[in-house]
């Protein structure tokens, strides 16, 4: 037995392992993402931000003075402050590394290290950091005008030693077995009092020289900055390569990379079984379980579970009615029943419109600020299914023994009832400080209604007719032209009513359009709802 | 050999698994029973290094968070997941690799060839129905050619063919002195396969029993009647060999 002990250890090449997933993984990824048309379009979209956004940046940091490679030390220390705080607290809380199950299953019942699990887990974000960092050494020369040489030290200190002590940083909180849980959180605590520290800063710089950019110049190029420790020491090598050199920015640097060195040896030095596995398997289920969901289109935060409580509703009615039912009794163990985050998205949106349409032009201006919002509102928000999403993914709806126009309505009524509880909080506050007229209230309410059940019906028609042809990206794409066409329509012949006969006939004529739209869509979806194997 | 000695598992308040002991010694092949929320799968996590757990688990006498241990141990969980950007293929030389098992392509190509996997082995992980997903998972526990080997409800999801090809590879394993632990609740599955049987409940090992203490006893009669889930069974519990708790 020894024997085959020790021929099994000196067999063995986890690094080799580790890279071979790696790279055969990205591989397939590549070439399955190359298959995908919808890739092509994505391909467009980035490449037409990344000519486009360097032309708009330019004008808008030619105007605050900040094109320059000052400039550019100063946007990479507002960036630290963001990335490397929350970065190293996601650590301490042992989230952030993204394991999947198949991760749980092959790698960490192997003998591949536990420091190399972790590595492989960060070697997964590594890609993208390398990729933003040379479009930050692009967008250096191109906005900043950076000398080619800085930007070329500025990417490998960036992908070589900022990295690494990121890495590093990484395996000693989330890999560390001496520290325990209440170690880490003493980490993160510790993060929380520098973070704290560069607001005090903030602060100071704000009370002596008052809110302007300037100030904020000041700030950001400070020496009390770059004092700072780990996170100010950072900003002090950038501001040594980008500023040039002063003694707290050398001092900075050195302790930046003293620090590094310190860090690779503890690291490498220190004891790591895999004691973090069982937190990493956690975290992995909780994120596959939000991917589902987010699939099924619900909204999901990693690892946050639902709380239900108790309640009870009567079922009145038979049939489809039963799926409205117990939606309901599901709404009535919720904490806040009907109500959720858009409802206070939209009463903030709703006081928001209340505030602008006290400006100039007051009623006037609200004939075109409420429909646009209402609209612009159903567009991004509301894009989830929803309940919906999830009758569509279950077998009882199809089993279920009524007809598909009426399982069709009950299984969407919650959401349209939710639609105009949101309607109300995004209309009425601006219609009672402009007092409008309460038939012109109601009709503002009916059309982000109506919007948001021709979105809803939109993407149902959409699920029916070519759910299973184009994919997820396809069939948000065919629900947003088919909706699309129909807001269109109304929106011409709602200006066009408007500038005939005012705003509440404009209302009514986009509304029964829409309605009109709306019942096409109900039948369309409810004649394809036989059968859960969609097109 | 595997041993796991005085191991106990708390989550939060709940107290999973206490100071559960047993061995399954070299060349057989140990089930573990329990009804559901026994404490099963908290004892196959902690052996698979999963968990943090308070005792001693040894794999060929080291213990299991050893990477030596881990060279000579498979695992096969009870809902296998697969990269879904490897192929099958990829997946079984990837094992090799971070085992450090050199297997030449015919041994690999006949592995895949008794689970029926050979014309999948360019399918990625993504494109597997489950019944393929758990073969993937059992070649590439079979891959790294284990000295212990871990089973949780392997059978879920095969199909008969499957099902007979893994009873053959177990009692194969098992006539190469290789550690063997089943989980399962499929007792018609393993009688025919079973040297040591351990009956747990409410997180603690209720008996356990070799198959030449009980003779011809019925697993499943046996099951019943050390966990008393049904009365009636209680007589036929076996007085003479088994060591109950």
């Amino acid at each position: 037995m020894t024997r085959f002990l020790k021929a099994a250890v000196q067999g063995g090449d986890t690094v080799e392992a580790i890279f071979y997933l790696y790279r055969r993984t990205m591989a397939n990824r590549i070439r399955m993402a190359l298959r995908k048309p919808i890739t092509y379009v994505y391909l467009f979209f980035i490449c037409f931000y990344m000519v486009l956004l360097p032309f708009s940046f330019s004008v808008m940091l030619q105007e605050i003075s900040f094109d320059s490679p000052q400039g550019m030390a100063a946007v990479m220390t507002a960036l630290a402050f963001f990335i490397l705080p929350s970065n190293f607290i996601t650590y301490a809380k042992r989230k952030g590394l993204l394991y999947r199950k198949s991760d749980v299953h092959f790698l960490f019942p192997s003998p591949v290290g536990a420091k190399k699990v972790l590595i492989y887990a960060y070697l997964k974000t590594l890609l993208m950091s390398v990729i933003m960092n040379l479009l930050g050494a692009v967008l250096g020369a191109a906005l900043f005008h950076v000398v080619w040489w800085k930007l070329i030290i500025y990417f490998v200190f960036s992908v070589f030693v900022e990295d690494m002590l990121e890495a590093c940083i990484m395996i000693f909180i989330y890999g560390n077995e001496f520290m325990g849980e209440r170690g880490r959180r003493i980490f993160a605590a510790g993060v929380y009092a520098l973070l704290g520290l560069l607001v005090v800063i903030g602060i100071y710089y704000y009370s002596g020289y008052g809110l302007s950019m300037e100030t904020l110049s000041l700030f950001l190029h400070s020496d009390q900055l770059q004092l700072v420790p780990v996170i100010g020491w950072y900003i002090a090598a950038l501001h040594l390569l980008f500023v040039g050199p002063t003694v707290i920015n050398v001092a900075g640097t050195a302790a930046y990379l003293i620090f590094c060195v310190v860090m690779l040896i503890i690291v490498f030095r220190m004891r790591c079984r895999g004691e973090y596995y069982e937190d990493a398997m956690s975290f992995a289920d909780d994120y596959e379980e939000a991917i589902e969901r987010k699939k099924s289109g619900e909204a999901a935060r990693i690892g946050k579970r639902k709380k239900f409580g108790k309640a009870s509703v009567v079922y009145k009615g038979r049939g489809a009615k039963a799926i409205f039912y117990r939606q309901l009794l599901e709404y009535k163990k919720n904490r806040f029943f009907i109500l959720d985050s858009t409802s206070l998205v939209m009463l903030g949106v709703g006081a928001l419109l209340a505030y602008l349409c006290t400006g100039n032009g007051g009623l006037e201006a609200s004939d075109y600020i409420l429909p646009c919002a209402s609209a612009y509102m159903v567009l991004i928000f509301s894009a989830l299914n929803g309940k919906w999403g999830k009758e569509l993914a279950s077998p009882y709806t199809y089993l279920l023994p009524d007809n598909n126009f009426k399982k069709l309505w009950y299984a969407t009524l919650m959401q349209n009832i939710q639609a105009v509880i949101n309607g109300t909080l995004l209309m009425l506050p601006a219609a009672v400080i402009i007092r409008m007229p309460p038939v012109t209230v109601m009709l503002s309410i009916l059309f982000y209604v109506i919007l948001n059940a021709n979105k809803l019906y939109a993407l149902a028609v959409a699920e029916v007719v070519v759910g299973n042809v184009l994919g997820r990206f396809g069939k948000q794409m065919f629900q947003l032209f088919i909706q699309m066409f129909a807001a269109g329509t109304a929106a011409v012949c709602g200006i066009v009513s408007y500038a005939a006969f005012g705003i509440d006939v404009a209302y009514l004529l986009m509304n029964v359009i829409l309605a009109l739209v709306t019942v096409i869509f109900m039948i369309i979806a409810a004649l394809n709802f036989n059968r859960m194997e969609k097109a | 050999m595997l041993e796991v000695i005085n191991v106990s598992k708390q989550y939060r308040n709940t107290l999973a698994v206490d100071g559960v002991s047993f061995a399954v010694p070299d060349g057989k092949v140990g089930i573990l029973l329990g009804p559901n929320g026994a404490g099963k799968s908290t004892i196959i996590k902690s052996i698979a290094g999963l968990l943090r757990y308070k005792g001693t688990i040894r794999i060929q006498g080291l213990d299991s968070g050893m990477t030596e241990a881990k060279k000579v141990f498979a695992y096969v969980p009870e809902l296998p997941s697969t990269y879904e950007a490897l192929t099958v293929r990829e997946h079984l030389i990837f094992m090799q690799k971070a085992y450090g098992v050199n297997s030449s392509e015919e041994e690999t190509n006949e592995l895949l060839r008794r689970f029926e996997l050979e014309d999948k082995s360019d399918k990625l992980g993504s494109e597997l129905s489950k019944g393929m997903l758990q073969k993937v998972s059992i070649c590439c526990a079979l891959v790294i050619k284990p000295q212990v080997i871990l089973l949780d409800e392997p059978m879920v999801g095969l199909d008969p063919a499957a099902i007979k090809e893994l009873k053959q590879v177990v009692l194969e394993l098992r006539d190469k002195g290789c550690t063997i632990l089943i989980s399962t609740h499929m007792l018609e599955m393993v009688k025919e396969l079973w040297d040591v049987t351990f009956v747990m409940d409410k997180g603690h090992i209720l008996g356990t029993y070799t198959r030449e203490s009980v003779g011809d006893e019925n697993l499943e009669e046996l099951f019943f009647a050390v966990t008393g889930r049904e009365n009636e069974q209680d007589d036929t519990l076996p007085k003479s060999g088994g060591s109950g708790r």
